[in-house]
């Protein structure tokens, strides 16, 4: 029996197959991938930079896509601002 | 948060109210010391760091790694990069026990035999082995 802390990692994983199956690659979020993830969960930080901002400073290894270790350095990104909200809340 | 939460954010909130149920519990509030993260590789991290639970020089270890601050607490961003590691690795978990087979495919991954929803749905070939999907 997974724990909710292990559930909830899990769940990062199937977030990002929700996008990165959708074409090409199994491992790959494309940009216009990335505008529907930023849209669908996390539409708070999508206000403060623009798809190609955020698709730039993501893809790291600048092959134009997201591979599942780029994609998780935007979740701790998203988690660091949401737990500063937490604490402003 | 009036309305309702995606899964990207549902997620981390799991993630950062589990950090505060143990944050909490010695000075100061908002930081893991050695104890509570103890605490908290033991109670919440038994599939993910199986080997670990069972040897608090281990846990101890993880712990000296993951302050790169070197001030004995863990703040949220050093406890965030553990969770990336974890995830990742349970990623490439449930690769290796992937069953064989065209297009993507996931297994079960860590702690396996535990509760499996698998589901598949065939032509893409997106597949979780016992608790996965496969598309």
């Amino acid at each position: 029996m997974l724990t909710d802390l292990e559930t909830a990692m899990n769940s990062l994983i199937e977030v990002y197959h929700k996008y990165s199956l959708v074409k090409g690659n199994y491992h790959a979020i494309y940009r216009d991938d990335l505008k529907k993830l930023l849209e669908t969960e996390c539409p708070k930080f999508m206000t403060k930079k623009d798809v190609g901002t955020w698709f730039k400073e993501l893809d790291i290894n600048e092959d134009g896509a997201l591979n599942f270790q780029e994609f998780l350095s935007l979740v701790i990104k998203v988690g660091l601002a949401a737990h500063e909200d937490i604490h402003k809340e | 948060m009036a309305d309702q939460l995606s899964q990207l954010e549902s997620s981390i909130e799991t993630i950062i109210n589990i950090f505060h149920q143990y944050s909490i519990r010695l000075q100061p509030p908002d930081t893991l010391n050695k104890k509570e993260f103890k605490q908290l590789v033991k109670k919440e991290l038994p599939n993910f760091l199986k080997k670990e639970t069972k040897d608090d020089k281990a846990i101890n270890e993880i712990m000296e790694d993951l302050d790169t601050d070197v001030d004995k607490e863990l703040n949220f961003h050093e406890f965030s990069v553990l969770v990336g590691k974890l995830t990742e690795a349970s990623h490439e978990e449930m690769h290796k026990t992937a069953p064989p087979g065209v297009g993507h495919r996931h297994g079960p991954g860590f702690g396996a035999g535990g509760s499996g929803h698998g589901h598949s749905h065939d032509n893409h070939g997106h597949s979780h082995g016992n608790h996965g999907h496969s598309h």
